[in-house]
C-alpha cells in the first residue's frame, strides 16, 4: 500500500512549526502574558494612552493610502498600455517591470538617494528648467518616503493587473463596438469592470506590504517618518520595550491577515 | 479601445512611458553614479572613475560581509529547495488531510510582514540563547526562501503529467525513485529557477538580518547600517554590483526556462 505522502512535507513541517509557528505564538504569548497576573492587557492600555504610538498609526496609515493611490494612477495606466503592445515591445515592457521586481528593495531606495538629493538628477533638472534656485528637499521627509515605497511597489500591483487584462477576450471588446457603442462607453462599462477584481486585489496586495515597510521609510525618512516598522525597531533594539513590540506586531499581524483574507478572496475571483 | 481616437492613444503610451520610466530610471542613474570621481552624489558624475570599486574591493569588512552573504545564501537556499522541493511534492501528490492548511503555513513567511518574522525570530532566539548565531541566521534565511521555491515548483509539478510518474510506479518504482529519476530529469530547469530566486532572495535579505545576525555582517546589512549613518559613495558601488548580479542571474533564468518553453508560466 502508498504512502500518503505526508512523509514529503514532514521535514519542512518541523522547520516551520519549530522555526516560525513557536516564535510567532511566543511574541504573542509576550504580548498578553505577565508573570504576576496572567493573562493582562495592560500592553495595549499603554498602547492607547501614549499619542506617539497614535501619531505613528496615523502617519503610517497616510503614507500607505497615498503610496497605494499612486501605485494606482501610474499602474494602471502602465499596465493598460503594456496589453495593447505587440509581442516585441511587449516582452521588452514586462522585462523593464520583472527586473526592479527582483533587484533588492534595498537597491532601489537608495537610487532615490542618488536621483532625489541635493545635487541628483531631479534637482539639477529643476534648476536648469529655472524652476526653483535653492535645491528642494525631496529626502528625509514624507514627500521622499511616499515615491520611494510607490516606486518599490509598482511591479506588485501591475504584473497581476496586467496578467488579468491580456486575459480578456478581444471580442468582448468588439462585440461593444460594434453594437455602436463609444471608446469610452466600452472601456467604462465592458473593460474596466472585468478588471476590477484583479484592481482589488492588486491593491489590497500593496496596501498590505505598506502597512509593514521598514527599509525604505528607514533610509528615505532619515529617522523623521516613522512607521510602524520603524518603531517597532526602536522598541526592540533600542530601548527594550519587548512586551510593548509584542502587542504592536499583534495588532499589525492581525490587520494584515484580515487585509490578506480579503485579497485572497478578490483574487480568487479575478483568476476564476 | 476600439476606436480610440490617436489622441487617446498617444495620451496612453505617455502615461505607459512614463510609467516605466519612473519603474527604471533610479537604477539607470545608480550605475553611472557608482563610476564618479566625486565624493558627492552629484549627477551627472564630473569625470569617471573605478575609486569607489578599489574602495570596496579593498576593504576587508565589505569582504567579509560579501563571504558571509554568500555562504549564508549558498546553505539556506540549498536547505530551501530541498525541503521546499519535497513538501511542494507531497502537497500536489499526496492524498493527507490538511494539505491546504499545511500550504497556507508554509507560504506565510511571504504574507507575514518581514518585520513581524523578524521580530518573532529575534525573541524567540534569545529566548534560546541563539540570538547573533549563524545556525539562526541560516534557519531563518531558509524559512524567508521556502514560499519562492514552493510557489514555482507547485507550478511545476503541477504541470507534469501524472500519467508518468504513474508508469514509473506500474513499473515497481518507489516513490523517492520516481521522485529522483523522473521528476528530477524533467523539472531540472523548474529547479534551476526556484534555487537561482532562493539564492537572490537571501542575497539581499535585510530586514530580518539586521535584527537576528548580531556580529555578521552581509552585504544588504553592512549597506543599511551604512546608509542609515551617512551617504557614501561606496555603497552606489555596491549597488551597482549588486544590481549586476540580479541581472545576471535573472538572465540565467531566462535562458534555461525559455529554452525549456517554460518562461511564460514562471514569470506572469
Amino acid at each position: 500500500m502508498r504512502s500518503n505522502g505526508f512523509g514529503f512535507i514532514a521535514p519542512l513541517l518541523v522547520l516551520m512549526v519549530v522555526a516560525f509557528n513557536l516564535p510567532i505564538l511566543y511574541m504573542l504569548g509576550l504580548a498578553f502574558w505577565s508573570k504576576e497576573q496572567g493573562f493582562t492587557l495592560e500592553n495595549y492600555e499603554g498602547l492607547v494612552e501614549a499619542p506617539v504610538y497614535l501619531r505613528v498609526l496615523g502617519n503610517t496609515m497616510r503614507i500607505a493610502l497615498i503610496a497605494t493611490l499612486a501605485n494606482v494612477i501610474i499602474g494602471y495606466p502602465l499596465a493598460h498600455w503594456m496589453r495593447g503592445l505587440q509581442n516585441r515591445a511587449r516582452l521588452i515592457a514586462i522585462a523593464l517591470v520583472v527586473l526592479p521586481f527582483w533587484i533588492s528593495i534595498l537597491v532601489r531606495t537608495y537610487a532615490w538617494i542618488v536621483v532625489l538629493g541635493n545635487g541628483g538628477l531631479v534637482n539639477r533638472a529643476l534648476q536648469w528648467l529655472g524652476l526653483t534656485d535653492a535645491p528642494v528637499s525631496f529626502l528625509y521627509n514624507e514627500l521622499g518616503v511616499t515615491i520611494g515605497m510607490a516606486n518599490v511597489l509598482l511591479p506588485f500591483l501591475v504584473l497581476p493587473l496586467f496578467a488579468a487584462m491580456i486575459r480578456i477576450d478581444d471580442r468582448l471588446l468588439q462585440a461593444a463596438a460594434s453594437l455602436g457603442a463609444r471608446p469610452s462607453t466600452i472601456f467604462w462599462k465592458v473593460y474596466f469592470p472585468l478588471t476590477l477584481p484583479a484592481l482589488a486585489a492588486g491593491t489590497l496586495l500593496v496596501f498590505i506590504l505598506c502597512l509593514g515597510f521598514y527599509v525604505t521609510p528607514a533610509v528615505l525618512g532619515g529617522g523623521r517618518v516613522p512607521m510602524i516598522s520603524n518603531l517597532l525597531d526602536t522598541l526592540i533594539n533600542q530601548i527594550p520595550r519587548w512586551e510593548q513590540a509584542s502587542a504592536i506586531s499583534t495588532i499589525l499581524l492581525i490587520v494584515t491577515l484580515l487585509i490578506f483574507a480579503a485579497y485572497r478572496y478578490l483574487d480568487r475571483r479575478a483568476s476564476a | 479601445m476600439i476606436g480610440s481616437s490617436a489622441w487617446t492613444r498617444r495620451a496612453l503610451a505617455a502615461a505607459g512611458i512614463l510609467g516605466l520610466v519612473f519603474l527604471t530610471v533610479p537604477l539607470l542613474i545608480v550605475i553611472p553614479m557608482s563610476f564618479s570621481s566625486a565624493k558627492a552624489l552629484t549627477f551627472p558624475p564630473p569625470s569617471l572613475s573605478l575609486r569607489w570599486y578599489e574602495t570596496f574591493f579593498g576593504d576587508p569588512r565589505w569582504m567579509d560581509a560579501m563571504w558571509t552573504s554568500t555562504v549564508v545564501a549558498a546553505l539556506s537556499s540549498m536547505a530551501a529547495l530541498l525541503l521546499g522541493g519535497l513538501a511542494a511534492y507531497g502537497l500536489r501528490r499526496g492524498t493527507f488531510r490538511g494539505r491546504d492548511w499545511a500550504e497556507g503555513n508554509f507560504m506565510g513567511p511571504l504574507i507575514v510582514p518581514t518585520i513581524i518574522v523578524a521580530i518573532a525570530l529575534y525573541l524567540g532566539l534569545a529566548r534560546i540563547g541563539l540570538l547573533g548565531s549563524f545556525a539562526g541566521l541560516v534557519v531563518a534565511h531558509t524559512l524567508l526562501n521556502v514560499p519562492l521555491v514552493m510557489m514555482v515548483l507547485g507550478v511545476a509539478i503541477r504541470e507534469f503529467d501524472i500519467r508518468i510518474e504513474q508508469v514509473a510506479w506500474s513499473l515497481g518504482a518507489s516513490w523517492w525513485h520516481t521522485v529522483r529519476r523522473v521528476m528530477l530529469p524533467n523539472l531540472a530547469p523548474s529547479v534551476f529557477a526556484a534555487w537561482i530566486f532562493a539564492f537572490i532572495g537571501s542575497f539581499d535579505e535585510v530586514i530580518v538580518t539586521s535584527f537576528i545576525a548580531g556580529k555578521y555582517d552581509t552585504v544588504p546589512k553592512k549597506m543599511f547600517n551604512e546608509l542609515i549613518l551617512e551617504v557614501n559613495p561606496t555603497i552606489t558601488a555596491v549597488a551597482t554590483l549588486l544590481i549586476a548580479f540580479t541581472v545576471v542571474a535573472l538572465a540565467a533564468v531566462a535562458l534555461i526556462l525559455g529554452r525549456a518553453g517554460k518562461l511564460k508560466q514562471t514569470i506572469v
